[in-house]
């Protein structure tokens, strides 16, 4: 197993004015599991397939444990990859799917054999080996691309939107047999999706990209909690974050955030960073997470500076939890996520406490996070 | 000589070196009558044996068989100091076993390589219905194959016929033929056994599964192994089996016309289809004026057409078959969001895509603007 390493990483393509890829710099330690997010055309796909060898570096270096791989093919990388497509051989059985590439390999018939049947039993498709891919379900097409991933025991896997032909229930239970598959092998993985719960469930490390460029890479704690700016904080959670753009104003010892239909005071430790930092009078974004709007009357009384009223437009019920889109909070339609036991109405004007130790707030030009940079 | 050797003394000389036989006696009468070098009045022939005819060429002897030579023959337009040279490596070459000849590898390579020029020679004069002639027929001619067109955008052929020959002949589970086109371009002759085992026909039978799904799984399969076994990406395309002998000309320029129409309309697909490209060869036929002015009509209504989010929505759309639910699961976005999103165009441009005949308009203005938006 070994880490892989990108050092200042740019693609550019030929006749394209702007790099898909802009000075990526990651170190991917060996066993981790790395997961790429963002948004179509982002460039996490063609960062994985650099790594791959399917796409050439314009510019910068990639290495591979410690040999540099730019110029080696990849099939001398000692990675194997798991596509969207599973591209499985339809003229081969399940075995001989497996095997193909120990078979070019020259591995021994016995090595061959054990392998197969090894990876076989982890994925639970023992059963499955004479069959042909045609006769398989798109779970088991894809455990077998998995399988013959595994066979290869590489140094890395690459796995590109690999559940993303999946229907919801199956990308659930896939998702949990993947991270369970990389402990059980030990390996490093490197797995690109657009999908957040798959990145938030499945990563060591998630790395948020943009334009061709890193926003953050961090843990799913620290990115939930604590965005770099509001690109990340958007993205990252669902119903995604709430963004009210509002003013700050110095009032009786206190820092409130005022815009229509909400005055709030911030806790003495953000109202002392936004002083030192000189935000006060001045405009900035301020960012809610649907669950720290809380309607139950223990958090109401006891945090009489951050109520606000507002319409409830409609509420989703789905079961456990409440997601309310109100109206009257700043001037876009706001989400708050309550308890499935609460009994707001839609088209009742409601009460809700924002838990003022949980906001964010990000500079109107910059969009850096206030509280983090 | 084997295809290494031959390239390298194709590039060096600018010249293109075709293997050619003839009687021994009239090489030999040749020699005779030839105005300078050769070995004249010998029986015996060695490699790399040399003369000049009458008629102006050059030629090497590669070999001598039973009553006949193999040779190459270039223009005169070579100096004695190169016609040397040509013989001393040529010598050298067959001494250290390798000109190739005798060996079934490197002389199937040798044909293959010929059969190739002899086919980019009717390409590029247009001749698609000729037959292969008699000198390249061989059994495997004679058979149901299926064509694949492999082009690769980097990379050297020379050092990559052999390991793709055994990627082949190792995914096909049979004897493969490769014939290089271009440096970068290979048209590969596939068994079709592999589309009529019995377990397929009993499949087709259950599942109704066409000849268009499994040549596009063999397809998509050949090009992951490709991409994963090979040296990286590349592009493919596959049409219906054909006997190569009558018409592997036509196959290769309707591959070619295929691979050239998928880059073009489909950038980032490296898979291409000849049956999934019909309105784009109709469309690459309209006139670039044409084409400017058909975009600039709708187009000007809105820019909203060509936002890069309302590009990808519409073809989405438009792979799911106009399904909203199915379009709206495909972009993990909720089916108002994109219910919302198609309003939003009817409102701006008037084209409503859920409309059979919006439908067909915006599908054309997104393929002709895909190839104009570069100019």
């Amino acid at each position: 197993m070994a880490g892989v390493r990108l050092e200042h990483v740019y693609k550019k393509y030929p006749g394209s004015d702007n790099a898909s890829v802009k000075d990526v710099n990651l170190d991917i330690k060996d066993k981790e599991f790395l997961v790429l997010v963002g948004p179509s055309g982002c460039g996490k796909s063609t960062t994985l397939r650099m790594i791959a060898g399917l796409e050439e570096i314009s510019e910068g270096k990639l290495f591979i444990g410690d040999r540099l791989v730019n110029d080696v093919a990849p099939k001398d990388r000692d990675i194997a990859m798991v596509f969207q497509s599973y591209a499985l051989y339809p003229h081969m059985n399940v075995y001989q799917n497996m095997a193909f590439g120990l078979k070019l390999r020259k591995f021994k018939k016995a090595d061959i054999d054990k392998r197969v049947r090894e990876a076989a039993k982890i994925l639970d498709i023992e059963h499955l080996l004479d069959r042909k891919p045609k006769a398989l379900s798109g779970g088991q097409r894809q455990r077998v691309a998995l399988g013959r991933a595994i066979v290869r025991e590489p140094q890395v896997f690459l796995m590109d939107e690999p559940l993303s032909n999946l229907d919801a229930k199956l990308r659930g239970q896939m998702r949990a047999e993947i991270s369970k598959l990389a402990k059980r092998l030990e390996t490093t993985v490197i797995y690109v999706t657009h999908d957040q719960i798959e990145a938030m469930t499945m990563g060591d490390r998630i790395v948020v990209m943009k334009d061709g460029i890193i926003q953050q890479a961090a843990s799913p704690d620290v990115l939930y909690n604590h965005p770099v700016n509001i690109f990340v904080a958007g993205f990252i959670g669902s119903p995604s974050m709430n963004f009210i753009k509002g003013t700050l104003t110095e009032q009786g010892g206190a820092v409130h955030f005022k815009t229509t239909g909400i005055d709030i005071a911030l806790t003495e430790g953000r109202a002392k960073i936004v002083r030192e930092k000189g935000y006060v009078g001045k405009e900035v974004v301020v960012g809610v997470r649907p669950e720290d709007l809380h309607d139950e009357p223990v958090f109401l009384e006891a945090s009489p500076g951050s109520i606000v009223t507002a319409l409830a437009e409609v509420v989703e019920n789905l079961g456990h939890e409440k997601n309310i889109y109100l109206n009257g909070i700043g001037n876009d339609t706001v989400i708050a996520r309550v308890d499935g036991r609460s009994d707001i109405k839609e088209g009742s004007n409601i009460k809700l406490a924002i838990d003022m130790n949980k906001i964010h707030m990000f500079d109107t030009q910059t969009e850096l996070n206030i509280f983090e940079s | 000589m084997n295809a290494s050797w031959r390239s390298q003394l194709e590039s060096l000389f600018h010249h293109t070196f075709s293997t050619k036989t003839m009687e021994k006696s009239e090489w030999l009468k040749d020699i005779n009558e030839g105005v300078s070098s050769g070995n004249k009045g010998h029986q015996m022939q060695e490699p790399g044996t040399t003369y000049r005819t009458k008629s102006g060429f050059v030629r090497f002897l590669l070999q001598e068989r039973p009553g006949q030579v193999d040779y190459i023959e270039l223009t005169d337009t070579i100096s004695d100091r190169e016609q040397m040279l040509l013989s001393i490596i040529i010598r050298q070459a067959a001494a250290e076993d390798k000109l190739g000849i005798g060996n079934p590898a490197a002389e199937k390579e040798r044909i293959a390589l010929e059969l190739g020029r002899w086919v980019k020679e009717q390409l590029e004069t247009g001749k698609r219905n000729t037959p292969v002639p008699v000198e390249f027929t061989s059994s495997r001619l004679e058979h149901e194959m299926i064509p694949f067109l492999i082009v690769r955008e980097q990379g050297s052929m020379h050092s990559e016929h052999e390991g793709l020959e055994k990627l082949l002949h190792s995914f096909f589970e049979e004897e493969v033929m490769i014939i290089p086109l271009q440096e970068q371009e290979w048209l590969i002759l596939g068994p079709a056994s592999i589309l009529k085992d019995d377990t397929a026909e009993s499949r087709m039978d259950e599942e109704g599964e066409t000849a268009d799904d499994m040549l596009t799984g063999i397809c998509s399969g050949l090009h992951g192994m490709l991409a994963n076994e090979w040296v990286g990406e590349c592009h493919v395309a596959v049409d219906y089996p054909i006997i190569p002998a009558e018409s592997v000309v036509d196959t290769a320029a309707t591959l070619r016309e295929t691979i050239s129409l998928g880059r073009k309309y489909h950038i980032g697909e490296n898979i291409h289809f000849p049956w999934m490209l019909s309105l784009e060869r109709l469309l690459n036929g309209i006139p670039e004026e044409q084409r400017h002015r058909y975009i600039e009509l709708v187009v000007n209504r809105s820019d909203l057409l060509l936002e890069p989010e309302i590009i990808t929505t519409l073809e989405t759309f438009f792979s799911m078959n106009c399904n909203v639910s199915d379009t709206a699961k495909k972009l993990y976005i909720h089916r108002n969001t994109l219910l919302y999103r198609l309003d939003k165009l009817k409102q701006d441009t008037g084209l409503d895509v859920r409309m059979f005949r919006d439908a067909v308009l915006v599908k054309i203005i997104l393929l002709l603007y895909k190839v104009t938006k570069r100019k």
